[in-house]
C-alpha cells in the first residue's frame, strides 16, 4: 500500500505540470482540445491524491507502523477518531490534507468553468496547478507521507495529547480549507492579470470562493479559540501566538476584500486595490504556513515544525514577486475613471473600513515578526505577545467597529445631513443610554465603557435597517411582520446575510470585551470537604475518582458548586496522563451561561488526592465570542444562499437554457 | 396595556437586565495574573507566564510563586518586571519596551495608517475634483451592461436555444 501512495503522488505531479503546459497552449493557440485535456489531467491529479491520502488513512486506522508516520502520530491504543484526525497532526499528513483540498478545489473551478471563462479560466487553473506542483514536489521530494521504518517497531508513538480533543478534529480542516480555498480567487485574478481581462469577471466568477474561503477561515479561527480555550487551561481562548496570528491575518484581509469588492461592483472603481488584496490573502495563508512549519517564531502550535521553512519562504517570495510584477506590468490598463462625491458616503466607509482591517492585519504582521527584526538589528531576542497585540489593537478595534455600524446607514455616493440625523439619532441614543449605564453599574475602564457603547450604537443601526426594510415591506405587500422580516432577508440575501455577520461579530465583541476586562481568578489548595468561593461561587471539593485505561490515567476531581448558597451543579476537572506520550494534559470543567462561565481547572493533587489544588476562571460574557461565531456563520450561509430573484433576472437575461449555468456564480453587485 | 407604556416597560426590562448583568463580573483584579501576563514563560510554550499550558512547567509554577511572594511584600508591577528584566534579560517581558529600536514596534502600525489615511484622502480629494459624466451621475445602480462580445455570445445562445 506504501508503494501505491507514492506512485500516485508522482502521477499526481506529472498530471499537475502536464496541466499547466496543455492550459497555457490551448489558451495561446485556440486549442480547445489541450484545454479540455488540461482539465481532464487536473481532474486524474485529484483522484491520484485521493488514492493516497485515502492509502495513508489506511495505514492510520491499520496501525501500519511500517509507515513512519503512522509511527510517529498513532498508536494502537489511540481512539479510533483521532486515528482518523492523525493525517493533519504531523507534517507530511497535514501537507497531504492541504494538496488534497487544493486538488478538490482546482477541480471543482475546473468543473465550474469548463464553458465559462474561456479566457481567463486556462490561466486561472495553470496557476492552481502550479501551487499544487508546489505541494506535490514537497510531498514527493523533501517530506514524504509514506516513508518507510526499518525495523518496524511494535507500537507507534502516539499522536500529541493536545491534538486528542474533538476541536482538533473540526479546527485544522476549518483552517486548512479556508487557506486553500483563497487560491481559487486569487488565481482568477492573476488570470485576470496575465490575459488582461480586468473587468470584474474574475470577482463576479470567484465571488463564492471568496466568501467561502472567509466563511472556513471564519470557522477555523473560533474553533481554534475553542480548542485553545478547552484544551489549554488558562482560562483563555486567544494568546496572539504567532500561529493564532497567520490565521487571522488572512481573515482580516479577506473581510477587507469582500467589503471593497462591493465597490469595484458598483462603481467600477478600485480594481488594482482588489487584485492586491487577494493577492496579499494569498500570500498571507502560505507566511501562515510559513511561521507554522519553520520554527522560526517560536508558537504553541511546534507540533508541525520542521525543516520546510525555506522552501515556504522561497514559494512564498516568488509568489509575491510574480504577482506584484504582473500588477505593475498591468497597471496602466487598471486605471479607471473614479467618481466620489462626499466623505459621508458608503464608499467612504467602506474605504475606511479597509484601512483599519488592512491596518489590523499589519499590526499583527508586524508584531508577529518584530522578534526576528530585533534579532537580526540588535542582536538580542525579545518576545511580542499579549499586552502589545491588546494596546495596539484595541484602539483599531473600537473604529472597526463605529465603521461597521456608520457603513450600512449611509447611502452611497452621499447622505444628506437630514437623512444623517435621521437614520443615527436612535443607534447613537442607544449607544450613550449603554455607555451611561455602564458607567452606572460602576464599570470604569474606558475601553470597556467605549466598546459596550459602541456596540450598542452598532446594534442601533442594524435593528433600524431591519426595521426599515419590514416596515417598507409591510406597506407595500401587506405582509405580518414575522413574515415580512424572513422574506426581507429572502429576497436581499446578500444584504441581510451580511447583517446577521455584523450581528455576530458584535456579539463576539461583547464577549472579548467581557472576558478581557472583567475576568475574576483564583487558586486554592483545598482538602477533601473544604469550600473556597469566586464572585457569587462556592465550591466544595468532594472527592478525587481515578481511573485507568490503555491509553491514559485520569484523575477527575468532584466539585460541588453553589451559586449564593445554593447547589447548581457538581464540576470535574481532570488531570491526564497520555502513557506513551509521557505527557500530563488538563480536562478543564466549564459551566457555561450567559451571564458568565465558570471555569475550573484542576492544577495539582496532594496525599493521594486529599488535597488539590484547583484554579478558578470566572469569565463574563464569554459564551457571546461563542454565539458570535455560530452567528457569523449562519449569516454567511444566508448570503451564500442561492437568490430566486437574481436566478429569474439571469434567466431572462440569458436564456432559460442556461440560466442554471450562469447562476452558479455570477451574482450582479446589488446587495450592499 | 398603551403602546406607549409597553415600551417603556420594555425598555425598563432591557435596562434593569444590563444593570445586572455587570454584577455578575465586578472588576475585581488578580494582580498575580495582572504582573505574570507581562512575562513570556521560557518553557518553549511561547506563551505568557500565566498562560503557560503545561501543567507542571518547570519555570512558570515557581515563577507564578515568586511573584505571589513579592506582591505580598507590597512590590508594583514595575518593579517586578524589571527585577526579571535584569535576572533574564528583554526576552522575558511579553511586550516590547518603549525604547530606543523598541518604539518601532509600538509606532510602526499607527504611522501606516496615518499614511494610508493621507492616502485614501488624497484620492478622494482628485477623484472629486474630476468631472462626473453626467449620465453616469443617473445611471441606476445594477448589473454592468453587456459589452459586445458578451451580446453577441448572447444573441448566439438565444438562437441556438430557440
Amino acid at each position: 500500500m506504501p508503494d501505491l501512495g507514492k506512485l500516485c503522488l508522482a502521477i499526481a505531479l506529472l498530471l499537475a505540470i502536464y496541466s499547466i503546459f496543455a492550459n497555457i497552449y490551448g489558451a495561446r493557440r485556440g486549442r480547445a482540445d489541450f484545454i479540455v485535456s488540461a482539465r481532464h489531467a487536473l481532474w486524474a491529479m485529484c483522484a491520484m491524491v485521493t488514492i493516497a491520502v485515502i492509502t495513508l488513512w489506511n495505514g492510520l486506522l491499520g496501525s501500519d507502523f511500517k509507515l513512519e508516520y503512522v509511527a510517529s502520530y498513532s498508536s494502537t491504543t489511540l481512539p479510533t477518531v483521532y486515528k482518523f484526525t492523525a493525517l493533519w497532526g504531523g507534517q507530511q499528513g497535514s501537507l497531504l490534507f492541504w494538496t488534497w483540498l487544493l486538488s478538490i478545489f482546482t477541480s471543482i473551478a475546473a468543473f465550474q468553468n469548463r464553458r465559462r471563462n474561456p479566457d481567463t479560466a486556462p490561466y486561472a487553473l495553470a496557476v492552481m496547478a502550479g501551487v499544487a506542483i508546489f505541494f506535490l514536489f514537497m510531498l514527493n521530494f523533501v517530506t514524504r507521507p509514506f516513508d518507510l521504518l526499518s525495523p518496524v517497531p511494535a507500537e507507534g508513538s502516539d499522536l500529541n495529547p493536545l491534538l486528542q480533543n474533538y476541536w482538533m478534529a473540526i479546527h485544522p480542516p476549518s483552517l486548512y480549507t479556508g487557506y486553500v480555498s483563497s487560491t481559487v480567487p486569487f488565481a482568477f485574478g492573476a488570470a485576470a492579470l496575465i490575459t488582461g481581462k480586468l473587468d470584474d469577471s474574475w470577482i463576479r466568477s470567484t465571488r463564492r470562493w471568496a466568501i467561502v474561503s472567509w466563511f472556513f477561515l471564519t470557522l477555523g479561527n473560533i474553533f481554534g479559540a475553542r480548542w485553545a480555550y478547552e484544551v489549554l487551561g488558562w482560562g483563555g481562548y486567544w494568546a496572539w501566538d504567532p500561529v493564532e496570528n497567520a490565521a487571522f491575518m488572512p481573515w482580516l484581509v479577506m473581510t477587507a476584500y469582500l467589503h471593497s469588492v462591493m465597490i469595484q461592483e458598483r462603481k467600477d472603481m478600485l480594481k488594482v486595490w482588489n487584485l492586491a488584496l487577494i493577492g496579499l490573502a494569498f500570500s498571507l495563508t502560505l507566511f501562515g504556513t510559513f511561521i507554522t512549519r519553520s520554527g522560526v517564531i517560536s508558537s504553541v502550535h511546534s507540533f508541525t515544525q520542521s525543516g520546510l521553512g525555506p522552501y515556504f519562504l522561497a514559494f512564498l517570495i516568488a509568489v509575491v514577486a510574480c504577482y506584484t510584477a504582473l500588477l505593475i506590468w498591468r497597471s496602466p490598463d487598471l486605471r479607471s475613471p473614479a467618481e466620489f462625491e462626499s466623505y459621508l458616503s458608503r464608499e467612504a466607509a467602506f474605504l475606511f473600513n479597509n484601512l483599519v482591517l488592512v491596518g489590523i492585519a499589519f499590526a499583527v504582521f508586524w508584531g508577529t515578526i518584530f522578534p526576528v527584526l530585533s534579532e537580526w538589528v540588535r542582536g538580542v531576542k525579545i518576545t511580542v505577545g499579549p499586552p502589545f497585540f491588546n494596546r495596539v489593537n484595541g484602539p483599531l478595534a473600537l473604529a472597526l467597529i463605529f465603521l461597521m455600524g456608520v457603513g450600512p446607514l449611509i447611502a452611497w455616493r452621499r447622505t444628506t445631513a437630514d437623512r444623517l440625523v435621521r437614520s443615527f439619532a436612535a443607534p447613537v441614543a442607544l449607544g450613550v443610554a449603554a455607555g451611561l449605564i455602564a458607567v452606572l453599574c460602576g464599570i470604569h475602564e474606558w475601553y470597556a465603557v467605549t466598546g459596550f457603547s459602541l456596540a450598542a450604537f452598532v446594534l442601533g443601526t442594524i435593528v433600524v435597517e431591519f426595521r426599515r426594510g419590514v416596515s417598507a415591506r409591510r406597506h407595500m405587500v401587506s405582509e405580518p411582520p414575522a413574515r415580512a422580516l424572513v422574506n426581507l432577508v429572502a429576497k436581499n440575501n446578500r444584504r441581510y446575510g451580511g447583517y446577521i455577520i455584523h450581528l455576530g461579530v458584535l456579539a463576539a465583541f461583547v464577549g472579548i470585551i467581557g472576558s478581557s476586562f472583567f475576568k475574576m481568578e483564583v487558586k486554592k489548595s483545598v482538602a477533601v470537604g473544604d469550600s473556597f468561593s469566586i464572585g457569587s461561587f462556592t465550591l466544595k471539593y468532594l472527592g478525587l475518582d481515578e481511573h485507568e485505561n490503555a491509553h491514559l490515567e485520569q484523575a477527575t476531581a468532584r466539585l460541588a458548586v453553589l451559586n449564593y448558597g445554593r447547589q447548581t451543579t457538581v464540576m470535574t476537572p481532570a488531570k491526564l496522563f497520555y502513557k506513551r506520550q509521557q505527557q500530563p494534559a488538563t480536562a478543564v470543567a466549564i459551566r457555561s451561561t450567559p451571564f458568565a462561565d465558570l471555569y475550573v481547572v484542576l492544577a495539582g493533587l496532594d496525599d493521594n488526592g486529599n488535597r488539590a489544588t484547583f484554579e478558578v476562571f470566572l469569565t463574563p460574557l464569554v459564551i457571546w465570542l461563542w454565539a458570535g461565531g455560530c452567528l457569523m456563520a449562519i449569516g454567511t450561509v444566508v448570503v451564500m444562499w442561492p437568490n430566486v430573484r437574481e436566478r429569474a433576472a439571469l434567466a431572462v437575461a440569458v436564456g432559460r437554457g442556461r440560466a442554471e449555468e450562469y447562476a452558479g456564480e455570477a451574482a450582479p453587485g446589488g446587495g450592499r | 396595556m398603551r403602546v406607549g407604556s409597553k415600551r417603556i416597560a420594555i425598555a425598563a426590562t432591557l435596562v434593569l437586565s444590563l444593570a445586572a448583568a455587570p454584577r455578575a463580573f465586578a472588576a475585581v483584579r488578580t494582580t498575580v495574573n495582572q504582573v505574570s501576563q507581562g512575562l513570556t514563560c521560557q518553557c518553549g510554550c511561547g506563551l505568557t507566564v500565566a498562560n503557560c499550558n503545561h501543567p507542571s512547567c518547570s519555570f512558570s509554577v515557581p515563577l507564578r510563586g515568586e511573584i505571589e511572594a513579592m506582591i505580598s511584600h507590597g512590590e508594583t508591577r514595575e518593579q517586578i518586571l524589571t527585577y526579571y528584566r535584569r535576572k533574564f534579560g528583554e526576552k522575558i517581558l511579553s511586550a516590547p519596551t518603549t525604547e530606543g529600536f523598541n518604539l518601532l514596534a509600538w509606532t510602526m502600525p499607527f504611522v501606516a495608517i496615518v499614511l494610508g489615511a493621507g492616502f485614501i484622502t488624497l484620492a478622494f480629494t482628485r477623484w472629486r475634483a474630476a468631472p462626473i459624466a453626467p449620465e453616469k451621475f443617473s445611471a441606476p445602480a445594477g448589473p454592468p451592461a453587456f459589452d459586445s462580445d458578451l451580446r453577441r455570445r448572447l444573441d448566439n445562445e438565444l438562437k441556438e436555444n430557440r
